[in-house]
């Protein structure tokens, strides 16, 4: 045994070592590569080829089907409603996710069962959550409008899901409602990971309580915020249950995002190749929007 | 002593660790190629169905009528309708051939021909005087099988709306059943002003952009305009009486029930037999509903007649929805799925079928359509389907036609929506309709 020691070097040992890990991470890299290399090499081969559902790579296209979809007047305004989801329902769903964090931490006794309430919509299936939304929203019979007529009989309905632009303004809320808990979770936990230390010295020095919030809890906790709003920005992005049950990207086509836009032209008209090329465009602005604002979190988080 | 077993122990760590890693991603490599080898037991005489919503009630009692009969077991799947054609041609397409019999929306007989996912059944259907081909409503059996010629199915479900009415509502407001669809719009304007602050409306139109409904609204009032009948390979959007039609929906959109865009067969339904609508286009199947004391405050309170018509259409109908089956090209047993289609589709089969509350189906058969049977468990709605079901008139059957119904419901919706005149929306999709045939 002693041998063994003498003649296992500290060299052969690493080596070892490094072999064992690379092995270990061989179930993770082969499902990376089915999950996601694949899938990304089939998409950008479906761009540049003429494909639909029944006839996939009947020819090679070349960039007709992004030339396709400059000019079709339908995916570049699904991008521009992706935006103006995407930034509203994460700014709302962060920044009340904040208060109610800073609330919460306040409170003392809070308790087991508000925390658990608070987490309801987000433990909902998004489908049943659209599903529940668009029986409220209901110009007939719904709720919302029922409550209205309780207000002012016999008034017009109001058509929150027909109209413009209370449709997106309804999508943007219901999101919001879905995921400020997710951000109350992330917020609240950081908020119990800051220094007391700090917070009683500045009450030693009399900080009143705007001050000690922002020359001391923001600063602090900037980093989480920023990560809170990238990983939302991106569940924004990913938005489709709530189109597809609640408006179908309706009125007309004032709620059809990119993730809609794809899917009408991938499994309503089965042309392959070019929903590829509106995911590919779709890629491009999410990677834009998102690739600066992680290159700001990761600079906080190291400053932090 | 206790450093050597420290050593070796942690010299041993790894190559564990190294083998379990190896011994699962061996596993799961092993475990991606066996399940390539497809389902289905062989010898086993199981028979699976691929069926849409609507009628997952003839569904189950077709699953235990033909167990019962032949003894084969049948494995029914229940899939949303707007999913069936992507599942179908999936299957044949990926090589997983899960499906043996597939339950397909009639418009989609050219595109799943054309991909292979359902099989030319032409010599079968002639050679079979058991199938009793002459006996299907003709105007049916065209569009919802043929294609290039050839027969790729046989109906099972015929399809068409009517117009059902509230009696009481439309009497106590002075207003007679419309013939023509501008009675129709003066009548629910008429209603829905005076009924609407207790929240009931003239009529509900189905103007949801999702397949059977927007489209459903403007077919019903094409059929009913054109002077002859509509093309399945190219509707005739370039004609004035195709104006009039979408116009007549913009007409009386203002006064439906709230809002035409949100509304699809689900809402609508339930609002009409609440007694909330006095006038709605439908499915013949309403009329089971609507005596069905479960479910309908209206019971014995409605009525029933054959679709208004313009200045110089015909009574008539459109094949809204509609359905017929196929078989897969790669069934596993083509004799039973044959077998089980034919079942599906006749006369004994569909006269159970149309007398039975929720199965969703409507006659597809002469003999079925008029038959006693079907008289006396639905006699109003059974004599307006004798008037209108031998003039159904057929949507988009060709293989683009899933494309030329997608720009027809977005430029209807828009039009509802108020971005496009009803000259614009019709002129819109005629022009794409042209780009997808060139």
């Amino acid at each position: 045994m002693t041998q063994s020691v003498l003649t296992s070097s500290p060299g052969r040992r690493a080596r070892r070592t490094a072999w064992a890990g690379r092995t270990m991470l061989t179930p993770v890299l082969l499902a990376i590569a089915i999950v996601a290399i694949y899938p990304l090499g089939y998409l950008v081969a479906s761009a540049f080829s003429e494909s639909s559902l029944g006839r996939p790579f009947t020819e090679w296209v070349s960039f007709a089907n992004f030339a396709e979809l400059l000019g079709d007047g339908v995916t570049f305004p699904s991008l521009g409603r992706s935006l103006l989801f995407a930034i509203p329902s994460t700014l709302l769903a962060l920044v009340v996710g904040f208060i109610v964090a800073l609330s919460l931490d306040a409170a003392v006794k809070s308790g087991r069962i508000v925390r658990v309430l608070l987490l309801l919509p987000l433990m909902t299936p998004p489908v049943m959550v659209a599903v529940i939304w668009k029986l409220m929203l209901a110009p007939t019979g719904g709720l919302l409008n029922n409550l209205g007529q309780i207000l002012v009989p016999g008034s017009e309905p109001f058509l929150f899901l027909g109209s413009s632009p209370s449709a997106m303004i309804s999508l943007i809320v219901v999101d919001a409602w879905q995921w400020t808990p997710f951000c109350i979770l992330l917020l609240y936990a950081a908020l119990q990971t800051l220094p007391s230390e700090v917070y009683e010295a500045a009450q030693v020095d009399g900080a009143g309580v705007w001050q000690t919030f922002w020359k001391i809890t923001f600063p602090l906790i900037l980093p989480t915020i920023a990560t809170v709003l990238v990983l939302k920005l991106v569940v924004s992005f990913k938005v489709f249950d709530l189109v597809f049950i609640m408006t179908s990207g309706g009125p007309g086509f004032d709620t059809t995002v990119s993730s809609y836009s794809i899917y009408r032209t991938a499994l309503q008209t089965f042309d392959v190749g070019a929903a590829a090329a509106q995911t590919i465009a779709f890629l491009v602005l999410v990677t834009i929007i998102i690739v600066p604002l992680n290159a700001v979190r990761q600079r906080l988080h190291r400053e932090d | 002593m206790s450093a050597q077993r420290r050593t070796s122990f942690r010299s041993s760590r790894p190559r564990v660790a190294a083998t379990l890693a190896a011994l699962t991603a061996a596993g799961l490599a092993l475990a991606g190629c066996a399940g390539g080898s497809g389902g289905g037991a062989d010898g086993d005489k199981t028979l699976k169905v691929l069926i849409a919503a609507p009628q997952e009630g003839a569904g189950k009692i077709l699953e235990a009528d033909f167990e019962k009969e032949t003894g084969a077991k049948v494995e029914v799947e229940v899939v949303p309708y707007d999913q069936i054609q992507t599942k179908a041609i999936l299957d044949a397409q990926s090589g997983t051939n899960n499906y043996d019999v597939i339950q397909y929306w009639y418009t989609s007989v050219g595109a799943l021909a054309e991909s292979g996912a359902i099989e030319d059944i032409t010599e079968w259907v002639d050679g079979s005087a058991e199938i009793d081909a002459p006996d299907f409503i003709q105007s049916i059996f065209g569009p919802y099988t043929q294609y290039e010629g050839k027969t790729y199915g046989l109906p099972i479900d015929g399809d068409m709306h009517v117009l059902f009415y509230n009696k009481e509502i439309l009497e106590r407001n002075g207003v007679e059943v419309p013939t023509t669809w501008e009675e129709y719009t003066a009548a629910a304007e008429k209603i829905t002003a005076a009924e609407k602050a207790n929240g009931i409306y003239g009529s509900a139109i189905l103007g949801a952009k999702s397949a059977f409904n927007i489209g459903s609204s403007f077919f019903n009032r094409l059929a009913t305009m054109i002077p002859g009948t509509i093309d399945p390979e190219m509707p005739q959007l370039n004609t004035p009486e195709a104006v009039e039609a979408a116009q007549a929906m913009l007409d009386v959109a203002p006064y439906a029930l709230p809002s035409p865009l949100e509304i699809g067969f689900e809402q609508a339904l339930p609002q009409f037999l609440s007694g909330n609508v006095a006038m709605i286009e439908f499915w013949t199947d309403l009329g089971t509903f609507a005596q069905d004391p479960e479910q309908s405050k209206v019971v014995d309170k409605w009525g029933v007649a054959p679709l208004p018509i313009g200045p110089k259409g015909h009574v008539a109908g459109a094949l809204d929805a509609g359905w017929a089956m196929g078989i897969s090209p790669n069934a596993s047993d083509k004799d039973l799925a044959k077998e089980f289609v034919a079942f599906a589709s006749s006369k004994a089969t569909n006269e159970k079928l149309i007398t039975t509350t929720g199965s969703g189906v409507d006659p597809i058969r002469t003999s079925t359509l008029e038959s006693a049977k079907y008289k006396e468990f639905a006699p109003a709605v059974a004599a307006v389907a004798a008037e209108v079901f031998p003039n159904a008139q057929s949507w988009p059957t060709s293989p683009e036609a899933p494309e030329m119904l997608q720009s027809l419901n977005d430029n209807l919706a828009l039009m509802l929506q108020g971005s496009l005149t009803a000259e614009q929306a019709m002129s819109q999709t005629w022009d794409a309709w042209q780009k997808l045939k060139g």
